[in-house]
C-alpha cells in the first residue's frame, strides 16, 4: 500500500508542469510543519474521550470535558443546537495556558439558538434531538453522529482524526557542551519521562523556516484537526478558492487543498494550491441528502479529500478487508491554530444547505444595478484624456458600458487616496464627464501604506500606532507597490474607524460618492514576505499573532471599507470588489477570481471557480473577461465576453503590459460579438437584479451547479462548464477553441431520466428530454436555455448605461411548461439607495396557468416608477391565440397578439409595474 | 369614469402624446418626431387607409402606431421618435446648429443630447442650447479657418521651399547622372592604364625574382628554364605565324588583343612592332631571344596565370622600409570604407556601434604580422622600383575615380530616398526633413525629428530610447495626416517600440502632446503649417453646411 501510494505521488509529481506560477515560492504540505503533523495522525489515529460525569446540558446546548487519552490533556466540548438544522460544535483546552483565538466577525451576527432535547443517556452515548434532526455523541472514542430526518449526514471524527496540540512551555533548549552531555540526557529523561506521549519532534514544532524566511513560533506547536465524514454523499464540493473542479478531488498521493490566502503570480488551474481567498466551507452532496461543515477558523488551513470513487488504493483495502463497501467522502481539517469551532449544517436539499450557511455568515446585499452591469477597466487607464475618450468610444460604438476602473497608476506614488497630479489634474471634472452619462468610477485602494513622512496617512498611522507590529514592537515593514510599505492593522476598530473616515467627502475631497472601491493585495501581499504574505510572528490588536488570523486581514480591511462608503453616504449602497477574502466577507464585497491567463483553460476555470465560490456565500463572482495576464486572440476574447456576459461580475480588466483591448479595437465581427454578448447581459439586468433581491432574502446563491435544483441526477453532480442562473436560466458558454458545437447537459428532475422543458433564448427551440445533446453554435452563439415553467423578466431597449434604463418598460418571457404554467418572480426599486429597506420596492410574482397571466404582490408594491409592461413573450403554446385581453380593476381592453415563429407576443400591455391585472388570451 | 382610471394605469398613451408629433421644429413639412427632412415623405399614410409599411417592407401596421413607443418593424422604422427599438436612429434637426443622427438607445434616457432637446421628453427640461452652440461653433469655424488660412500661407512658403529643394534635388540628380557618366569613362581610362602598369611591374618583379632565383638555383634548375621558356616561344611562335611562312609578322601580332598595351581596343603597329623589338618580322630564333620575353608576361595576364600583387601578399611580405617601394593596393579611409559597406550606416544610440564595427569591410590593410618583421624585404632594382611606383600610382588613380563614383552613387540614393519618402503632394514636407522638434513632458525628453526617427530620453539623464525610425504616411483617410514610426529600440517582455505621428494644422511646427496608450506604441501630437490646406478646409466646411 505504500507502495502504491508512492507510485501515485510520482505519477502527480510528472504531472505538474511548471508553467505560470514557480510552485517553490509556495509550501507544501510536507514542508508545513503543523501539516505535517496533523496529517500523520491519519496514519495512527488519536484517543479521544468525554469524560464520565462532566456532562451538562442547556435549553439549546450541552457541554462536557473531554480527555486526550494519551497525554491526558483536558479539553472543554460544546454542542450547540442552532434555529435551521444546524449544529455548532466548539472544542477548546479546558485551562489553555494563554487564550486561544476564536473567529470574529465572519459570522453575521449572533447565532439563534435553538432548541435541543436528551432523548436517551447511557454510559458511553447521549442521543439529542433538535427539529427534525437528531445528534448521537460516543464517549469512547468520541464522535458525532449527525442525523438528518433519521439519516446519518455527518460523522465528527469518525476517523479519529481529531488533533489538537494544546500549549505548552518550551523545553528547555539543550546546550552543546560535550562536558554536560551525560548530564543534559538525565535531564532530557527526567522531563520527558511523565508524558512521554506528549512530546512533539517535529523540527517545525517551535521555528520554522522557508526559503530565507524565519519563523519564531513562540508559542510552539497549536494546531488543531478534526475529520467529518458525509455518509449520505456521493461528492464533496466548496472550500474556496482553487482553481479547480467543482467537485472537490482525492488528496490521496496529493497535497491537501490549501486554504491561506496568498497573491499567486501566474497561478495554474487544476491546482489545490491557496489563492486569493479562503472559505472553510464543504458540502457532501448524494441524490438524498446533502450536508454541510463551515469549518471556523482563520488560521492557515489544509484540508484532505477522500472521495468515495474507489481508487487503486480503496480497492486494495477493500480486497484486503473483505469489505465491499467503500468508506463515505469525507474531509480533514488541519489548521495551524485557533479552536475547533464548526457548524455542522443538516441540508436536507443543497439549498436548504447554502441557506443554513448564508444564515450564519450573511449574503451580499443587494447591489445597485451599475454594479451588475458591465464593467471597463485595465492597469491602467493612463491619465484623464484616455477615461473619457475611451468612456466616448463605447458610445460611439453603441456598446453599453457602466463602470470605468481605476488601477494603481491613477494615484500619486501608489499613496492611495490622492491623486497623480500630471496624469489626472482635475478628478472630479472626469468623474462628472462619466456621471453625466450615468457612468460611475471605481478607483483602486490597497491596505499597503508607503512609508513616507510626507504622506498624511502614514504619518497618521505611524504617530497612533495603527500598523501590525514586529514581535519586538515596531511597525512591520514590507514591500509592495509603493516600496516600503506598512499595514493598518484593521482588527483594532479604532484602526477601521480611523480608516472608513478617510473616505469621507470632506477628506477624500477628489472624489464623489459615485466612485466605488476596489480592494486589491488584501491577503496581504508582501513582495518580500514569506510566500509573498506577512510573516505569521506579527502582532495584531489583541496581541494575536498573525498566524491566528492571517485568512481574516482582507475580511477585516472590506469591513473598514464598507464602512467608510455607508458613512460617506447612507443612503448609497456600496460596491467594493476584493481579491482576498474569508467566510462572511460577501456581505461587504464582490469578488473576482485575480490575476488569471488569457488561455482557454482559464476560462473554463472562471465557471467552475465561481460556481464554488456562490455555493460558498459569494454569489458575486466573476473574472477578469479577457484575462489578467497575456493577449488574448479575437475568438478566446469573444468567448470570454460571452461566457462572462452570464457570470455575476462581469469586468474586463487587462495586465498594464498587454496589449489594449477595447473591443473597437478589433475588427469588427468581434466588435459586434462583443457588442452583442454586452447587450445581452443588459438585457437580462432585471433578472439578475432580481435574483440578488432574492439572494438578500433568502441566501439561495444567484448562480447554481446544476445539482442546487437537480439533486436527484447523479449524471449532473460533476458538471462544471454549465451553470444555473436562479432555477430559470441554463447557461452553457462556449470555453473550447474553434468548436461549432458544444455538448449541453440537460438535467434530470428524478433518476428516471425525466427533464424539464428548456427553451433556448434566441430560438424558442425546445429540448424536452435529459441527457446530453449536441448544439450548433456560430460566432454569435451563447448557448442559454430558459427552464419551462419559468417567467423571466428582461428590458428589451439598449441603453449606455444600466442606470439609465430606470424607467424603461419590462418584457416578461413566459415558458411553459409540460402542464402550460409558468411563473417566476420580478423585483424592482430604485437601484441604489437603502429604501427599498423602508418598502420603497416591488416584489411581484407572474403565474401563467389556463391561459392566463396573474401577478401577485409580495407585500405592498411602494415603490413609484414609471416603468410599464412592454410585451409579453409566450413560448410553448399549445394553441395559437387570435387575441389577448387585460383587465385592471375589473375594466378590460383588447390587446393585439403578434405572431412568431415559435411564440406569441402580446403586444404592449402597457400596464404599470405596480399594479394588479390578469391578461387573458383569446381563441378564436 | 372607469376608462379614465384605466388610461391611469395604462400610462403609455398620455406619455406618447409628448413625443408624437414635431411640435416647434424647424421644417414646415410634418413629419413625425425624429424624422430627417428628406425621408418625410417616406412618413405618409397609405393612400385612403390609415395603414402604413415599415420602410424594409417587411410588415404594414396602422399608422397610429409609428412612435407608439413600441417597436413593431425590424428595421426600427416605425419608431424614429423613441427608444422601442433597438437599432433605431433619432434626427436631431438642431435648427441654428448642426443636425445629427443619434442611435435610438439616447432617446429617453434623461440626457440631452439633442442641442434642441429634442430626444427627450419635456419632463427633462432640456434646454435648446442650439443656437449658442451654433454660434460657438460658428465662431469656431471661423477660427479654424483664418488658422488654416493662414497657415496656408506659411504651407504655401514650405511648397515652394519645397518644391525648389525638389527641383534643386533633380537639378542635382542631373548633374550627378553627367558626372557619373564621366566617371565611368575615367574609370575605363584609369584602369587600363593600372593594368599596363601592373604588367610592367609584374614583369619587372618577375624578372627580378628570376635574377634571384637564378643566383640561387642550381645548375640544372638554370638549365631547364631556358629549355622550357623556348618551348613555351615556340608554342607561340607558331601560334602567331599564321601563313607558316616561317616568320612571324607585324600583322600576324595585330590580331592578338592582348598586346592591345594602352587598352583602346586597337593593336597599333607601333604596339606590335614593340613586341617584335621594332623590326617589321622575326624568325623562331629572333622571336624566342627578342620577342617572346616581352609577350610572354602579357600572356600569362591574359591567362589568368599571373596575378598583381595582393594585400595578403602585403600583409605577409615584411614591413615596408622607407627606402623600398612596394606594390600596395589602395588604402581606403575609414569613412569610404564605411560607405563602401552599408548606404546607411549610422551610428545609433542603442549601441549598435559595436555590430556596424564587426560588419566592417574588410578592405583595410592590416599591419604587418610580427611573424614577418625580422625578414628582410626584398631589394629591387632601381628599374623594378620605378615600375612598382608606377603600378601604384595607376592604382591610386583608379582608386581616386572609384571613390568618386561611390560618392556620387551614395548622392543619388540620398536623393532618390528624399524623393521616395513623399514629402507630400506639393513638397510642403520637405523642409521638415532634416529638422528636429522636442518636447518635455515630467519624466522625458521626446524629440522627433520628421522622416527620421522619433525617441525618448529621460529628464534625468540617460541614453536615448529609438522609439521608432521613419517608416511611411499611415494617414486613413488622409494619408498625410499620420505618420507611422516603426522598428524602435525592443521593449523587455514586448514588441520594439513605435510611434504614430498624428498631424494637425497651426502657425509653428511642434509637438503638442505625446501618449503611451500601449505599452511601448507612443502617439505624438504634432502641429506644423505643412497640414493648414485652406481649400480642403473650405471644402469640408462647405458639405458640413449643405448638411444644415
Amino acid at each position: 500500500m505504500r507502495f502504491a501510494l508512492a507510485t501515485v505521488a510520482i505519477i502527480w509529481a510528472l504531472f505538474v508542469l511548471a508553467d505560470g506560477v514557480d510552485p517553490g515560492n509556495f509550501k507544501t504540505c510536507e514542508q508545513s510543519s503543523f501539516c505535517r503533523r496533523s496529517r500523520k495522525i491519519q496514519g495512527s489515529g488519536s484517543k479521544y474521550a468525554l469524560i464520565p460525569g462532566t456532562l451538562n446540558t442547556y435549553a439549546d446546548s450541552l457541554t462536557a470535558d473531554l480527555v486526550n487519552k494519551e497525554n491526558h490533556h483536558q479539553f472543554a466540548f460544546k454542542l450547540e443546537a442552532l434555529v435551521g438544522s444546524t449544529f455548532r460544535l466548539q472544542i477548546d483546552e479546558k485551562q489553555p495556558l494563554r487564550p486561544r483565538y476564536r473567529v470574529e466577525h465572519a459570522l453575521k451576527g449572533p447565532t439563534q439558538a435553538g432548541r435541543i432535547r436528551v432523548q436517551r443517556e447511557t454510559d458511553g452515548e447521549i442521543v439529542i434531538t433538535s427539529e427534525k434532526n437528531k445528534a448521537v455523541i460516543h464517549g469512547d472514542p468520541f464522535r458525532i453522529d449527525f442525523f438528518e430526518n433519521d439519516v446519518l449526514v455527518v460523522s465528527v471524527n469518525a476517523k479519529n482524526w481529531l488533533y489538537f496540540e494544546h500549549l505548552r512551555q518550551k523545553a528547555q533548549e539543550p546546550t552543546s557542551h560535550p562536558a554536560e552531555n551525560e548530564n543534559q540526557q538525565e535531564q532530557d529523561a527526567a522531563v520527558e519521562t511523565p508524558k512521554a506521549a506528549d512530546t512533539i519532534d517535529d523540527p517545525g514544532a517551535w521555528e520554522e523556516n522557508f526559503k530565507s524566511h524565519h519563523d519564531s513560533k513562540p508559542y510552539g506547536p497549536e494546531a488543531v484537526a478534526l475529520d467529518f465524514s458525509f455518509p449520505a454523499a456521493k461528492v464533496l464540493f466548496g472550500i474556496p478558492e482553487h482553481a479547480d473542479s467543482f467537485i472537490l478531488k482525492s488528496t490521496s498521493g496529493t497535497d491537501p487543498y490549501r486554504l491561506y490566502n496568498l497573491d499567486v503570480f501566474e497561478y495554474v488551474v487544476d491546482s489545490k494550491m491557496a489563492l486569493y481567498g479562503s472559505v472553510p466551507v464543504i458540502y457532501g452532496h448524494g441524490a438524498q441528502r446533502t450536508a454541510g461543515v463551515y469549518w471556523q477558523n482563520a488560521a492557515e488551513t489544509w484540508v484532505d479529500i477522500q472521495t468515495s470513487e474507489t481508487n487503486v488504493v480503496s480497492s486494495l483495502v477493500n480486497f484486503v478487508s473483505g469489505s465491499q463497501k467503500t468508506p463515505p467522502p469525507a474531509a480533514h481539517f488541519m489548521s495551524e491554530s485557533g479552536i475547533v469551532d464548526a457548524f455542522i449544517m443538516l441540508g436536507p436539499k443543497p439549498m436548504d444547505t447554502f441557506k443554513q450557511y448564508a444564515a450564519l455568515t450573511g449574503t451580499h446585499e443587494l447591489p445597485q444595478l451599475f454594479a451588475l452591469a458591465y464593467h471597463q477597466s485595465r492597469w491602467n487607464y493612463n491619465d484623464e484624456r484616455d477615461v473619457t475618450s475611451v468612456s466616448a468610444k463605447f458610445d460611439e460604438y453603441n456598446i453599453p458600458m457602466d463602470t470605468m476602473w481605476l488601477d494603481i497608476e491613477h494615484t500619486d506614488g501608489k499613496r492611495y487616496f490622492t491623486w497623480d497630479k500630471f496624469k489626472f489634474p482635475h478628478p472630479l471634472a472626469m468623474i462628472k464627464n462619466l456621471t453625466e452619462l450615468g457612468r460611475h468610477l471605481v478607483v483602486i485602494v490597497d491596505p499597503h501604506i508607503k512609508r513616507d513622512n510626507n504622506y498624511f496617512f502614514h504619518r497618521d498611522c505611524t504617530d497612533r500606532g495603527y500598523y501590525v507590529k514586529t514581535r519586538e514592537g515596531n511597525d512591520y515593514e514590507g514591500w509592495c507597490w509603493p516600496g516600503a510599505a506598512s499595514y493598518p492593522d484593521f482588527f483594532n476598530p479604532v484602526v477601521r474607524e480611523y480608516y472608513a473616515s478617510q473616505y469621507a467627502l470632506d477628506k477624500f475631497q477628489t472624489v464623489t460618492a459615485d466612485v466605488m472601491l476596489w480592494n486589491d493585495m488584501n491577503e496581504p501581499s508582501v513582495f518580500n514576505g514569506p510566500e509573498i504574505t506577512a510573516p505569521k510572528d506579527l502582532i495584531h490588536y489583541g496581541n494575536w499573532e498573525h498566524r491566528d488570523v492571517h485568512n481574516l486581514y482582507g475580511h477585516m480591511h472590506l469591513m473598514g471599507s464598507f464602512a467608510g462608503l455607508q458613512q460617506r453616504d447612507p443612503n448609497q449602497r456600496p460596491f467594493i470588489l476584493t481579491r482576498a477574502h474569508f467566510a462572511g466577507s460577501q456581505r461587504y464585497a464582490a469578488i473576482w477570481t485575480g490575476d488569471n491567463f488569457a488561455d482557454w483553460s482559464h476560462l473554463q476555470h472562471s465557471v467552475k471557480m465561481c460556481l464554488t465560490e456562490a455555493v460558498a456565500g459569494f454569489s458575486f463572482c466573476g473574472a477578469d473577461v479577457g484575462a489578467f495576464f497575456g493577449n488574448p486572440d479575437t475568438e478566446l476574447l469573444e468567448r470570454w465576453y460571452q461566457t462572462g456576459a452570464f457570470l455575476p461580475f462581469f469586468r474586463a480588466h487587462a495586465h498594464i503590459d498587454t496589449k489594449r483591448r477595447e473591443p473597437w479595437l478589433f475588427p469588427e465581427r468581434t466588435r459586434q460579438v462583443i457588442q452583442n454578448a454586452v447587450i445581452k447581459r443588459y438585457s437580462y439586468l432585471p433578472l439578475w437584479y432580481t435574483a440578488f433581491y432574492e439572494l438578500e432574502l433568502t441566501g439561495e446563491p444567484v448562480i447554481r451547479p446544476l445539482l442546487a435544483q437537480y439533486p436527484l441526477d447523479k449524471e449532473a453532480f460533476g458538471v462544471d462548464n454549465q451553470l444555473l442562473v436562479q432555477d430559470r436560466l441554463l447557461v452553457r458558454p462556449v470555453m473550447q477553441q474553434g468548436v461549432s458545437k458544444v455538448d449541453v447537459y440537460f438535467p434530470a428532475i428524478d433518476d428516471k431520466k425525466n427533464g424539464d422543458w428548456w427553451y433556448d433564448v434566441d430560438t424558442y427551440q425546445r429540448q424536452e428530454r435529459s441527457g446530453y445533446v449536441s448544439v450548433p453554435v456560430d460566432d454569435f452563439k451563447i448557448p442559454v436555455w430558459q427552464r419551462g415553467g419559468s417567467i423571466v423578466p428582461k428590458k428589451e431597449r439598449q441603453r449606455r448605461a444600466s442606470t439609465l434604463m430606470l424607467h424603461d418598460p419590462y418584457t416578461l418571457i413566459i415558458c411553459l411548461d409540460r402542464q402550460g404554467k409558468a411563473s417566476g418572480s420580478l423585483y424592482l426599486d430604485d437601484e441604489k439607495s437603502y429604501a427599498y429597506r423602508q418598502g420603497q420596492r416591488i416584489h411581484v410574482n407572474y403565474e401563467f396557468a389556463h391561459d392566463q397571466l396573474v401577478n401577485s404582490f409580495v407585500g405592498k408594491p411602494k415603490y413609484k416608477t414609471l416603468a410599464w409592461i412592454e410585451r409579453i413573450v409566450i413560448a410553448g403554446l399549445e394553441k395559437v391565440p387570435s387575441s389577448a385581453s387585460i383587465t385592471v380593476n375589473g375594466v378590460s381592453q383588447q390587446l393585439e397578439v403578434l405572431h412568431h415563429d415559435n411564440t406569441v407576443v402580446v403586444r404592449k400591455p402597457g400596464v404599470k409595474m405596480d399594479v394588479d391585472f390578469a391578461i387573458k388570451l383569446n381563441f378564436a | 369614469m372607469q376608462s379614465l382610471q384605466l388610461s391611469q394605469v395604462l400610462l403609455i398613451p398620455l406619455l406618447l402624446a409628448l413625443v408624437a408629433t414635431n411640435v416647434g421644429s424647424a421644417s414646415e413639412v410634418p413629419r413625425p418626431l425624429g424624422v430627417p427632412l428628406a425621408k418625410a415623405s417616406l412618413y405618409q399614410p397609405r393612400a385612403g387607409e390609415n395603414s402604413w409599411t415599415c420602410l424594409d417592407g417587411s410588415r404594414t401596421i396602422p399608422f397610429s402606431h409609428i412612435n407608439d413607443d413600441y417597436c413593431d418593424c425590424a428595421d426600427g422604422s416605425d419608431e424614429p421618435g423613441t427608444a422601442a427599438c433597438p437599432q433605431g436612429q433619432f434626427h436631431c434637426v438642431n435648427k441654428g446648429h448642426q443636425p445629427v443622427n443619434i442611435p435610438s438607445s439616447q432617446v429617453q434616457d434623461g440626457i440631452c443630447d439633442c442641442c434642441d432637446g429634442s430626444d427627450e421628453s419635456e419632463t427633462v427640461g432640456c434646454p435648446n442650447t442650439c443656437l449658442e452652440l451654433g454660434a460657438a461653433a460658428a465662431v469656431q469655424r471661423r477660427n479654424a479657418a483664418e488658422l488654416h488660412k493662414r497657415g496656408a500661407e506659411r504651407r504655401q512658403e514650405m511648397i515652394t521651399r519645397g518644391k525648389q529643394m525638389r527641383a534643386e534635388r533633380e537639378a542635382r540628380r542631373l548633374e550627378l547622372d553627367q558626372r557619373r557618366k564621366e566617371q565611368e569613362l575615367l574609370r575605363a581610362e584609369k584602369e587600363q592604364l593600372k593594368q599596363t602598369a601592373e604588367a610592367l611591374e609584374a614583369e619587372a618583379i618577375e624578372i627580378f625574382k628570376e635574377q634571384q632565383r637564378e643566383v640561387d638555383a642550381d645548375t640544372a634548375q638554370a638549365e631547364r628554364e631556358p629549355q622550357q621558356m623556348r618551348q613555351e616561344a615556340t608554342l607561340t611562335f607558331v601560334r602567331y605565324d599564321t601563313n607558316k611562312d616561317g616568320f612571324v609578322e607585324v600583322t600576324e601580332l595585330m590580331v592578338d588583343m592582348n598586346l592591345d598595351r594602352d587598352r583602346n581596343g586597337v593593336v597599333t603597329v607601333e604596339e606590335a612592332k614593340y613586341f617584335l623589338d621594332e623590326r617589321e618580322r622575326v624568325d623562331l630564333d629572333a622571336f624566342v631571344t627578342l620577342a617572346w620575353p616581352r609577350i610572354k608576361s602579357l600572356q600569362m595576364l591574359a591567362e589568368g596565370l599571373f596575378q598583381p600583387p595582393q594585400p595578403e601578399e602585403v600583409a605577409q611580405q615584411p614591413e615596408v622600409t622607407t627606402e623600398s617601394i612596394q606594390p600596395t593596393p589602395p588604402k581606403l579611409s575609414e569613412e569610404q570604407a564605411e560607405l563602401a559597406g552599408d548606404d546607411d550606416i549610422e551610428a545609433d544610440e542603442e549601441g549598435e556601434e559595436d555590430q556596424y564595427d564587426d560588419e566592417e569591410p574588410d578592405v583595410g590593410v592590416g599591419e604587418a604580422s610580427p611573424d614577418a618583421e625580422e625578414a628582410t624585404p626584398p631589394n629591387y632594382d632601381p628599374e623594378t622600383q620605378r615600375l612598382i611606383q608606377q603600378a601604384n600610382e595607376a592604382r591610386n588613380a583608379l582608386e581616386e575615380v572609384e571613390r568618386s563614383l561611390r560618392e556620387i552613387q551614395q548622392e543619388v540614393n540620398e536623393i532618390d530616398d528624399q524623393n521616395n519618402k513623399g514629402y507630400g503632394l506639393t513638397e510642403e514636407w520637405a523642409v521638415h526633413d532634416g529638422q528636429c522638434y522636442n518636447f518635455e513632458d515630467r519624466e522625458y525628453v521626446y524629440t522627433l525629428c520628421p522622416f527620421d526617427r522619433a525617441s525618448q530620453k529621460s529628464r534625468s539623464g540617460g541614453p536615448e530610447t529609438t522609439l521608432g525610425r521613419w517608416d511611411k504616411w499611415s494617414g486613413e483617410p488622409k494619408q498625410y495626416s499620420q505618420q507611422k514610426y516603426t522598428n524602435g529600440a525592443a521593449c523587455w517582455n514586448g514588441p520594439n517600440r513605435s510611434a504614430i505621428i498624428n498631424i494637425s494644422c497651426a502657425l509653428e511646427p511642434k509637438i503638442t502632446a505625446v501618449s503611451e496608450p500601449n505599452r511601448c506604441e507612443y502617439y505624438f501630437e504634432f502641429e506644423t503649417p505643412a497640414a493648414c490646406d485652406s481649400e480642403a478646409f473650405q471644402s469640408e466646411s462647405e458639405n458640413l453646411h449643405d448638411e444644415l
